[in-house]
């Protein structure tokens, strides 16, 4: 980049071959991953049991057993709850640094977490949002990922066009409010499994992971990442401003509330499904626009499957560094990520991956 | 196309910028607005391309209100060069020019040929072919500013809006984008703040003062040293050589002769 090309690949092959790299990245990450575990489960059987449970192939004795359950009911589905939700977080954190034209936004920072947390917690121990039956922790998740993304952008804007400093600001002013209220709640409610539930939320676990659960993380993370990739141009222009981009031919504010409303709902379910990861939607697309450029139409894509590459391998990594527990997921992705933040914020100049 | 503006007025947080002004510009004229900072040259221009929105009058693209195209409609007719063009990012000159297609495209359309062959088009004119995979944050103001220019022309707009184009450009890079644009054979509306080359180059000139239009005309009937000292408050000279062309001269201002003494 120094030498003035716009990321180190910048034509198209390159992206594409990047793509193509990824997919079979993540193909394969999952293939690995599933044989690593706290228990030891000899490799070829743990390929017997997908193999039986996916093709019907070899003894039905694969298909039950503690051996299969393992493999079946906690492992994969786990595997592809990281992958889904390191697509939502990763994509997440793109369109809202487009929105914010600041490439320091990250739903974790932008409070945004933290307002699906309180959602959940008003959810778990209030019992409040009842009336969206059986999915009611989700719904208010999302309700309090979406308030909180709509408060602290209007924060920032008051007064004064949002700027990095107001923003960064009103995430951890409206941040700080939703956890003291989440906190409250806890404190006041009393209620053992509940407070676990919760302390769960707050540092972020796949161990909850099911089939039913995957399905709708998955579905919401592909269709949303599809979606803001159908949007790479009004993203693009994102990044030039309002008015340049009304004198070519989109007023953004209406895309920018729409974005926010499918942004909340990925991240929404994400915490719903595993709690607060954080600083994933940060460190990911860095990393990505540090190679590839800021031209949205490569960036989407890449983002949402490094960033499932990403999870997969974080959730590993949680499972094996410390030999008998299992480490949070959303402590390692913060202690992997808070470092970069820190590192961003230092740099005298930070623009969208060049430029300095 | 033709433009005209009906007692134009704008509001900027209370102060009274623009109080009523009327243009009338024809098809291909390149009518050039002239006047000293703060007068109200640059606020009149981004009603014009919709930055900015009157509080009162109207501005009408081929007779029909401005306010009635959908921001699409208006950014396939008016293209704008602007003011600042400062980004921080890592956009590379080829993606910034391709930019101006949007406009052309709808929601879920993808670039195609015709998109990079008039972008590819659009560098040749301005002479940046050769940076089409430079980052765009690399380069100079000059050469940012003729980038910006190529992304208009991407547009292939009937008119173009020139915010103080030449602003940052030394005296080469200012010439050559005023050839450039004398060129294109469609209308362009310029603020331009060095006299001399808006009388070199606009075939139609209004002065602005204090948000109200104080002439306008061709630039050799205009440019009187009466009207220019009406309008800037300094003595200037006006010449004509050989060729018919205008040249201003500027004299120091009295108040340092009479410090010098």
């Amino acid at each position: 980049m120094r030498n003035g090309k716009a990321g180190l690949l910048r034509s198209t092959p390159a992206w594409l071959a990047a793509l193509v790299l990824l997919l079979a990245a993540l193909a394969l990450s999952l293939l690995v991953a599933v044989t690593i575990g706290s228990t030891d489960i000899p490799i070829s059987d743990v390929y017997h049991v997908i193999f039986y449970k996916l093709f019907g192939s070899g003894d039905p004795a694969w298909g039950e057993g503690n051996l299969f359950r393992a493999v079946w009911y906690l492992r994969l589905p786990r595997l592809i709850l990281a992958a889904g939700i390191g697509v939502s977080l990763s994509t997440c954190g793109v369109v809202m640094q487009a929105i914010v034209k600041n490439p320091l936004a990250d739903p974790y920072i932008l409070g945004i977490s933290s307002g699906a947390s309180l959602g959940a917690t008003l959810a778990v121990l209030m019992g409040v949002g009842a009336v969206f039956g059986g999915n009611s922790i989700g719904i208010m998740a999302f309700l309090g990922a979406f308030g909180v993304s709509l408060l602290v952008v209007g924060l920032a804007n008051v007064g004064s066009r949002a700027n990095s400093v107001k923003l960064l600001l009103a995430g951890m002013a409206v941040s700080s409010v939703c956890s003291a209220f989440s906190n409250f709640i806890v404190y006041i409610a009393h209620d053992r499994e509940g407070m676990q539930t919760v302390t769960y939320w707050m540092m972020g676990s796949l161990a909850g992971a099911t089939w039913e659960r995957d399905a709708a993380v998955l579905l919401v993370a592909v269709l949303g990442a599809g979606f803001f990739w159908t949007q790479y141009r009004n993203l693009n222009l994102m990044l030039l401003g309002d008015e340049n981009a009304i004198t070519l031919g989109t007023d953004l504010h209406r895309w920018r509330q729409l974005y926010l409303l499918v942004s909340a709902a990925m991240v929404g379910f994400a915490v719903y499904s595993a709690g607060m990861i954080g600083f994933v939607g940060l460190v990911v697309p860095h990393v990505v626009r540090m190679i590839f450029g800021t031209d949205h139409k490569k960036l989407i894509p890449l983002c949402a499957l490094a960033g499932a590459v990403f999870l997969v391998w974080a959730d590993v990594a949680c499972r094996v560094l410390i030999k008998g527990t299992e480490l949070p997921i959303g402590i390692l992705t913060s202690m992997i990520g808070a470092p970069c933040f820190i590192y961003l914020m230092a740099r005298k100049k930070y623009g969208f991956g060049g430029g300095d | 196309m033709k433009i005209e503006a009906k007692a134009v007025e704008a509001l900027l947080s209370g102060n009274h910028i623009l109080k009523g002004i009327d243009l009338d510009i024809g098809d291909r004229e390149l009518v050039g607005v002239i006047g000293p900072n703060g007068s109200g040259k640059s606020t009149l221009l981004k009603c014009i391309y919709r930055v900015l929105k009157p509080t009162g009058g109207a501005v009408y693209l081929d007779g029909r209100p401005l306010d009635s195209y959908p921001y699409r409609e208006s950014a396939l007719r008016v293209a704008v060069v602007a003011q600042h063009n400062y980004y921080n990012f890592d956009f590379s000159v080829r993606d910034v020019v391709l930019m101006g297609r949007a406009p052309h495209k709808r929601a879920l359309e993808r670039d195609n040929a015709e998109d990079f062959r008039i972008v590819a088009e659009s560098l040749e004119t301005v002479g940046m072919t050769a940076f089409a995979d430079r980052s765009f944050s690399t380069l100079s103001g000059g050469e940012q500013q003729r980038v910006i220019l190529a992304r208009a022309l991407a547009q292939r707009t009937p008119c173009l809006i020139l915010d103080e184009p030449t602003n940052h450009l030394d005296i080469k890079y200012q010439l050559q984008l005023m050839d450039l644009v004398r060129g294109l054979d469609r209308t362009v509306i310029a603020a331009v703040h060095d006299l001399n080359i808006a009388a070199m180059y606009c075939d139609r000139l209004y002065a602005v003062k204090d948000g109200r239009i104080v002439g306008q005309g061709a630039p050799e009937k205009l440019l009187t040293p009466d009207f220019i000292r009406e309008v800037y408050e300094v003595d200037a000279q006006v010449m004509t050589d050989g060729d018919s062309a205008l040249h201003i001269l500027f004299h120091p201002g009295k108040g340092r002769k009479e410090n010098a003494v």
